[in-house]
């Protein structure tokens, strides 16, 4: 029995993604909100398996949510489901924690797919996205000299797939090029994203610590 | 410069070492002809006793009259001190015919005198036979310049011939300088040619070369004046003049005979002159180092007064002691302005200058006080005072260099000046423009960021407000075709977003996004996907063109996933000659010719699709027929695409 979370403003929509969820998981469990602060106070009180969070809220940004429920809640996935495609809105997401993202103008299929992917632990990773990505390790590899954390870095196998993605070829496409399955494919996808996420949660320490403040 | 300066330094030492071995050859060659003279004339006869009796009568005085045996040369300062007037010598001289057996009256007898001073008159045998002039004030002067008498052969007698010279001179308290106190010098008779020959080169040793020396004096010392009174800041090329011709005018009274004032106005204007000469002297050793002393200044004129103020209490009786006095005042002011400037750092030119002067100077000094005595030659005082002229002659043309070294100078400095100057212009050009470019370099960033702030503000609205009534009609909508329409504008929306907030993209990337959905759509169509593209492409692609080439591909992947049945589909990307080329090919079942053509072709979008083409400055070929697929082949050129954004 799943426990999901449902943060989206649009009474519609999120009337269809209630929806869209029962049919993929029949059995779940949903708490619906359409404000941030009670989202936050929902995160912090119960237990969630996965977060369907929309970005673009009246009340300010679903990547606070998904800071929240990283921190609280390292298991549960958080997805973003969004009208936005590119990467400038995406991205955060991804650094704060985001386990993948929808896009919302799909075809009803297209995103049931997708959902069971994610569930299934096959997260999307766009070519803009795996652009941003390479952008952000390269920018990290670079040579430092205050910064006394090791920096995470992706590996060969990783980068290498990043690459490819880039270039607009499919997890099972790439599987092909490289010898190996579509999941262990993913599994790469997947560890990226985490790198990104703990190299961004260290990044923002590091910010803090500079600051002053506390965490 | 410091390489200039150096040569100059040198320069002017070489050229001060050179001044003094001029003045000492000088000096060497003067000597030569007193010691020649006592070599080559040997048939002369050298008269050097005499008997001399006081008297102004048209001869020698007769036998009652008190006579006194004298020397010659006789100088009144000692034999008859004080005395002033007229005495009348006679020498005696032995003729013997037996002289002239060589030959007739040919040889002609001469008497040389070598100084008698101030003016005389010569008698043979009772006979007139020269005269210097009148024998009365004002008297002419031919203390400085040899004699020369013609014996005419008639009037001598074989045996004792007697020579009467009747001399006027001054006494020595009257006359500035012993030079012209009155005496007579040893009396030579001898063969005319000889003696003519030796009395012109001593009057050209001394009349001539002090006539020279005054001429060129004069010249530049007239020249230096003009140019230091046109020059203000140069005034030490004034009083260099004033020195100069004062100086001329006062050698004059080496070879000026006649002249029109009295003896003592004469003597009183000579010493006036030489305080007017020594002032001019320590003005311009001053001011030649930029000195400027007020006591000079105010004092010097005022000694100039004083001098003629003295004299004229003194009266001319005392005009000898009290010409000393000022001489030896003279002398001090100059040596102490010598000496403050030879204290004063650097300027080791000025330092020769002086040292020259000085030399000069107390040379001339020395000369005038040694050549008193009337002694057989007065040669080397006189060219000893010759010796002054030269060197203020040397000092006035190196003061000339000098003065045009300094005007090169100063125009050199002005040219590097404006030259500097207008280099500093066009720095300061350069600076302007360079800030100028900087300015709008700012404000064009300023305003691009304002545009781009724009257009996320923009793009923000279209996402929250339009973007959400589409996305609730994709999901609400009963309507299958309804659902799709809004979907297609929703992304249609975000990709005009997109162009408006896009910069240029590059190709590699733009090609990347491109497989991955258009594979993805052919794929979940069921359509096998196939698609070719370069490894490397470089180039950029303008926003424009990446937006409107998503919407033909997306156009065309529509239409073989909704219309052409096909089992196949490949894509094929392409750099050549500048342009991007995409082909779309499809195993369908193609579009019939006349809807290829047509303008209204069904909703294939095929004339959007070339119309985006043509907006792009490329074009968009659609080859199709029934049972052979479609070809649709995008040509785009790339550099074009680049710059149109």
């Amino acid at each position: 029995m799943k426990h999901i979370l449902l943060l989206e403003d649009l009474p519609e929509i999120r009337a269809w993604m209630r929806k869209l969820v029962l049919q993929v998981f029949p059995d779940a469990v949903i708490s619906e909100t359409a404000r941030i602060q009670d989202a936050m106070s929902l995160v912090a009180t119960q237990r969630f398996d996965l977060a369907l969070i929309d970005l673009g809220l009246p009340d300010g940004s679903g990547v606070d949510v998904v800071t929240k429920l990283r921190d609280l809640q390292p298991e549960a996935q958080s997805v973003i489901v969004t009208i936005h495609d590119d990467d400038e809105h995406l991205f955060p997401a991804l650094q704060a924690g985001a386990f993948g993202y929808i896009l919302k103008e799909q075809p009803r299929e297209q995103i049931t797919e997708q959902l069971q992917r994610i569930s299934q632990g096959e997260p999307p990773l766009s070519p803009s996205i795996a652009r941003r990505v390479m952008a952000y390790f390269t920018e990290k590899a670079k040579p430092q000299a205050a910064n006394p954390m090791p920096h995470v870095s992706l590996t060969d196998r990783e980068s290498e797939v990043l690459l490819r993605v880039a270039k607009g070829y499919t997890l099972p496409e790439i599987g092909v090029q490289l010898g190996l399955s579509r999941h262990t494919i993913a599994d790469y996808v997947k560890q990226i994203y985490r790198k990104l996420n703990v190299s961004s949660r260290a990044e923002a320490a590091l910010e803090a610590q500079r600051l002053g403040l506390f965490r | 410069m410091p390489g200039q300066v150096r040569a100059a330094a040198t320069r002017a030492g070489t050229g001060g070492r050179l001044a003094v071995a001029l003045a000492g050859l000088g000096l060497l060659l003067g000597t030569l002809p007193v010691r020649a003279l006592d070599e080559s004339l040997e048939d002369t006869q050298v008269l050097r006793s005499a008997v001399v009796a006081v008297g102004d009568g048209p001869a020698f005085p007769a036998v009652p009259a008190p006579v006194q045996a004298v020397t010659l040369p006789d100088d009144w300062s000692v034999s008859r001190p004080g005395f002033q007037g007229t005495v009348w010598y006679r020498a005696t001289m032995d003729f013997r015919a037996a002289r002239l057996a060589d030959g007739p009256a040919t040889d002609l007898l001469a008497l040389y005198i070598a100084r008698a001073c101030s003016n005389y008159q010569v008698h043979l045998n009772g006979h007139l036979v020269a005269s210097g002039g009148r024998m009365r004030e004002p008297v002419p002067s031919h203390c400085t310049r040899p004699q020369l008498v013609n014996l005419p052969a008639a009037l001598l007698v074989n045996g004792r011939n007697e020579i009467d010279i009747k001399l006027v001179g001054h006494r020595l308290a009257e006359v500035g300088s012993a030079q012209r106190a009155g005496g007579l010098s040893e009396l030579v008779v001898g063969p005319h040619a000889t003696l003519a020959a030796h009395h012109t080169r001593q009057t050209l040793l001394t009349v001539g070369f002090a006539q020279g020396a005054s001429a060129t004096l004069l010249l530049m010392g007239g020249f230096m004046f003009v140019l230091g009174y046109v020059n203000r800041r140069e005034s030490q090329l004034a009083y260099f003049g004033a020195l100069s011709v004062g100086l001329a005018i006062f050698d004059a009274r080496l070879w000026l005979r006649e002249v029109p004032l009295s003896h003592r106005l004469s003597e009183f204007m000579l010493l006036v002159l030489l305080a007017f000469i020594a002032w001019a002297a320590v003005q311009f050793l001053l001011r030649s180092r930029g000195l400027r002393l007020r006591h000079a200044d105010a004092g010097l004129p005022v000694q100039c007064a004083l001098v003629a103020l003295s004299l004229l209490i003194a009266g001319p009786e005392r005009l000898h002691a009290l010409a000393l006095f000022w001489y030896a005042v003279f002398a001090l002011e100059i040596g102490a302005a010598a000496v403050l400037l030879l204290r004063r750092p650097g300027g080791g030119e000025t330092r020769w200058t002086i040292a020259l002067l000085l030399g000069a100077a107390t040379l001339a000094v020395l000369a005038d006080a040694t050549a008193v005595n009337a002694s057989a030659e007065v040669v080397p005082g006189l060219l000893a005072s010759a010796g002054l002229p030269l060197v203020v002659l040397f000092v006035g043309l190196r003061l000339v260099m000098h003065h045009g070294r300094a005007r090169r100078e100063a125009e050199a400095s002005r040219e590097q000046l404006e030259r500097s100057k207008r280099e500093l212009e066009l720095r300061v050009r350069d600076a302007t423009q360079e800030i100028e470019r900087n300015m709008r370099q700012l404000a064009d960033h300023k305003i691009e960021q304002v545009a781009e702030r724009e257009r996320k503000r923009i793009a923000a609205d279209l996402h929250d407000d339009l973007g959400a009534k589409l996305l609730t009609i994709v999901h609400t909508s009963e309507s299958d075709r309804i659902s799709t329409l809004a979907r297609e504008a929703l992304e249609e929306m975000r990709l005009s977003v997109r162009g408006l907030t896009g910069r240029p993209v590059r190709l590699a990337d733009a090609m990347g996004d491109w497989r991955a959905e258009t594979v993805a759509r052919l794929n979940q169509a069921g359509i096998e996907g196939e698609w070719r593209s370069p490894d490397e492409a470089p180039q950029m692609l303008s926003s424009r063109a990446y937006v409107q080439t998503t919407r033909i591909l997306r156009e065309a992947t529509s239409n073989i996933i909704k219309h052409s049945g096909a089992s196949h589909c490949s894509v094929t990307c392409a750099t050549a000659d500048g342009d991007f080329q995409l082909v779309i090919q499809d195993n369908g079942n193609g579009i019939a010719q006349q809807d290829v053509d047509s303008r209204l072709d069904k909703g294939h979008g095929l004339a959007s699709m070339k119309n985006r083409a043509k907006q792009l400055q490329g074009q968009c070929l659609v080859e199709s027929g029934p049972g052979y697929g479609t070809v649709i082949r995008l040509t785009l050129p790339l550099d074009r695409a680049t710059s149109a954004s």
